[in-house]
């Protein structure tokens, strides 16, 4: 059943409205009308977030020390940050703590992905084991391996007492060294499979003709993996870098949790340096000091990473 | 059939009659919710035993939850500025200041000026919840500071109980054989590690307050530091991974027959008498140093929020002076009362193992209450401390950082 003219009704036109909405839908304003809505959300929810953050290291604010105010104090905190020892250990112990971490994760996540991708019985729930690690949320992962590593009951140190490897329980967590490495194998064994999931469906997406094609005219496996599988996988990896970089540079819970930026700030980066300022000096301005530092080094990071790997350009 | 109203007014006038069969302390009802920092079993049992109790006689509930020491102040700090405070949370007299000054907890001297229980607890108990003559919770229980050791690792080497540093250095280091992976004392140099640091400036007369600031004698913290420190780098009494070492590696390692003596608490005897053997753990005063035997008599308050019902949140942090409740806690956990009515319970004075306690508390000090300060121990001295046990700063190069970040602190 319709409703035809006869039904008594006159059909919708929009009127006076309906009729401006249709004249504007055809100038050459009406897209960036539509993404209006869209950026409204974004300015509230990233831009404003950011700009506050930003505004807070210009300012003076101790929650604890309310007779100072929250005045204005310009470059203060940045050049506090300058003369600050603390800030520069933490600045290079970031350095080392991401690269090092970054590097070990994608060559895991690398080797992992290439034995997973293939055919065969076991592959799904071999996949399955792989990413495990990654399940686990980073305090129960901290946790776990502190116990694991621990000097007197810990089950690392009996193996390798066991296997000869050492010849008694080793305080992983005591010496700036160890405790900087143990730390970094720990976020590794942790962060692998982001990288082992997305080149596993980088190499997925790798057309296969291209390999017999290259096997055709005589291309070994590593020539194929050279030329084809690498090319393949550089947006993927190119990404996936800069993603596990952010994040690794912006999350200090495992540090805090296994060596609370210790023994003497040998383990110490800069997210935890800002959320022990903000959370045990309650010197929210220095904080954001430290953080607005944190975001201006990805930024460049980001920049000249994506320059280098070239994968903006056609 | 009763209308919903009806049937509102029956029941709020049966429970009008049970509130008032039961004492005033325990009026409450509804729900409470309670922030803590328990952690262990015996804890949580003791918690357990004094919110049941609380129940039973109030017919209120308690909800609680348990945030990790080490995360607690975070957690306070973000639910003061975003909301989401409890109704009632535990303080510590280190913290007071710092909470306060968020205003996470709300004055209540006022109803502790009508309270019965009032003079039941020392001066010290209320001092160290006080700030500017607001009292801002009510004592739960107390820790007493001492000494663990191995008694029968002191009577095979026939080892005096030491009384001063000097004495206790001493026999670190007899009971120390590195080669069988024996340490005299077993030092606690990661999270929490401060709190000692603080007693052993303070022994050597290294900090001076007043008007609500701290200053620091450099030469005593150069003593100080380097004594404690030369447990560890000269002497070689405390085990290797000391710097990271927090409470349950200090638990762990005393109860494994790693090391001989640890300081700690009275909250950790049911712990360690329920893991080791009868006969080999004795307790003993702290130490004195050249300045002053410190040991701390630290009570561990609950306070109210000002959210949500004032009178059940009163109903029951009061309600942990209660003799049951006190007496519970203790059964559970060791955790003195705070009360000086129920610490003089025969249960308590009959029992040698606590007369190490006993007398502490007779000479036994609060924490210093100065807003900046927990931050600055936490921060700077634990992180310089650490910082000469592994050998990448000096004892000299330490005290003069902790000087200088003292004097930033505290202007």
């Amino acid at each position: 059943m319709g409703v035809g003219v006869d039904s008594g009704r006159r059909p919708f036109t929009g009127g006076r409205l309906g009729r401006a909405i249709g004249a504007m839908s055809e100038t050459r304003s009406w897209p960036f009308l539509l993404i209006v809505p869209s950026l409204l959300v974004i300015l509230l929810v990233v831009l404003y977030p950011t700009l506050h953050g930003i505004s807070l290291s210009f300012r003076e604010m101790r929650l604890t020390r309310p007779d100072l105010g929250t005045g204005f104090v310009g470059l203060r905190h940045y050049v506090d940050l300058w003369h600050d020892d603390i800030f520069w250990r933490s600045l290079a112990n970031t350095f080392k703590w991401v690269t090092l971490a970054v590097s070990l994760e994608l060559a895991m996540g690398m080797i992992s992905a290439l034995a997973l991708n293939r055919e065969g019985p076991l592959m799904r729930i071999c996949t399955v084991l792989v990413l495990l690690p990654w399940f686990l949320p980073n305090v129960v992962a901290a946790n776990m391996w502190a116990l694991m590593l621990d000097a007197r009951l810990g089950v690392v140190n009996e193996l390798l007492v066991r296997m000869g490897l050492i010849d008694s329980y080793v305080a992983w967590f005591a010496t700036p060294t160890s405790g900087l490495l143990a730390a970094v194998f720990i976020e590794a064994w942790h962060g692998y499979p982001f990288f082992t999931l997305l080149i596993l469906a980088g190499l997925k997406a790798i057309p296969k003709d291209l390999y017999q094609a290259a096997s055709v005219d005589g291309a070994g496996s590593y020539q194929a993996f050279r030329n084809i599988t690498l090319p393949m996988l550089r947006m993927i990896v190119v990404t996936a870098v800069i993603l596990r970089v952010i994040s690794l540079a912006n999350s200090p819970e495992l540090l805090l949790i296994l060596t609370g930026g210790g023994p003497g700030d040998s383990t110490q980066v800069i997210s935890l340096y800002a959320f022990k300022t903000a959370y045990e000096s309650f010197d929210f301005g220095y904080a954001g000091a430290l953080s607005v530092v944190t975001l201006l080094l990805l930024m460049v990071f980001c920049v000249i990473y994506l320059r280098v790997s070239r994968v903006l350009e056609k | 059939m009763q209308s919903r109203r009806q049937f509102l007014a029956t029941t709020s006038g049966a429970a009008a009659l049970a509130i008032a069969g039961i004492p005033r302390q325990a009026r409450a009802a509804g729900a409470v919710s309670y922030w803590h920092h328990f952690t262990s079993q015996t804890e949580m049992a003791g918690l357990a035993d004094v919110a049941a109790l609380f129940e039973a006689a109030s017919g209120a509930t308690v909800s609680s939850e348990g945030i990790p020491n080490a995360q607690y102040m975070s957690k306070v700090t973000t639910a003061s500025v975003a909301g989401g405070l409890p109704e009632t949370l535990m303080v510590t007299s280190e913290r007071l200041p710092d909470i306060a000054a968020l205003g996470a907890i709300a004055a209540v001297t006022d109803r502790i000026d009508d309270w019965a229980h009032k003079d039941n607890f020392t001066a010290d108990a209320w001092d160290g919840i006080s700030l500017e003559g607001e009292a801002y919770g009510v004592p739960a229980f107390s820790f007493v500071n001492w000494v663990y050791y191995r008694k029968d690792w002191f009577d095979e080497l026939n080892l005096k109980v030491p009384d001063t540093y000097e004495e206790f250095q001493e026999v670190a280091i007899a009971l120390s054989d590195p080669s069988k992976g024996r340490y005299g004392f077993g030092l606690r140099g990661g999270d929490g590690g401060q709190n000692y640091l603080l007693d052993v400036l303070e022994s050597y007369g290294a900090l001076n307050y007043a008007d609500g600031k701290a200053t620091l004698d450099t030469d005593a913290a150069r003593a100080a530091m380097g004594w404690y420190a030369g447990l560890a780098t000269e002497h070689n009494a405390v085990p290797p991974s000391a710097a990271n070492d927090s409470y349950r590696q200090m638990m762990e390692g005393f109860k494994t027959g790693q090391t001989g003596m640890i300081w700690h608490h009275t909250g950790s005897l049911i712990e360690l008498s329920e893991a080791m053997e009868e006969g080999q753990i004795g307790t003993m005063m702290r130490p004195a140093g050249p300045a002053a035997r410190i040991a701390r008599v630290n009570y561990l308050y609950n306070s109210i929020s000002g959210k949500g019902d004032m009178d059940a949140a009163w109903d029951w942090i009061s309600f942990w002076a209660e003799p049951d409740a006190a007496i519970a806690l203790l059964e559970a956990t060791g955790y003195f009362p705070a009360t000086s009515a129920v610490a003089s319970d025969p249960r308590i004075t009959g029992n040698d193992i606590y007369t190490a306690a006993l007398e502490t508390l007779k000479i036994g000090v609060g924490s210093p209450k100065i807003v900046g300060f927990s931050g600055w121990l936490s921060g700077t001295v634990l992180s310089e401390f650490q910082k000469i046990l592994v050998g990448t700063s000096n004892v000299e190069d330490a005290v003069d950082r902790m000087a200088r970040e003292l004097d930033k602190e505290m202007r």
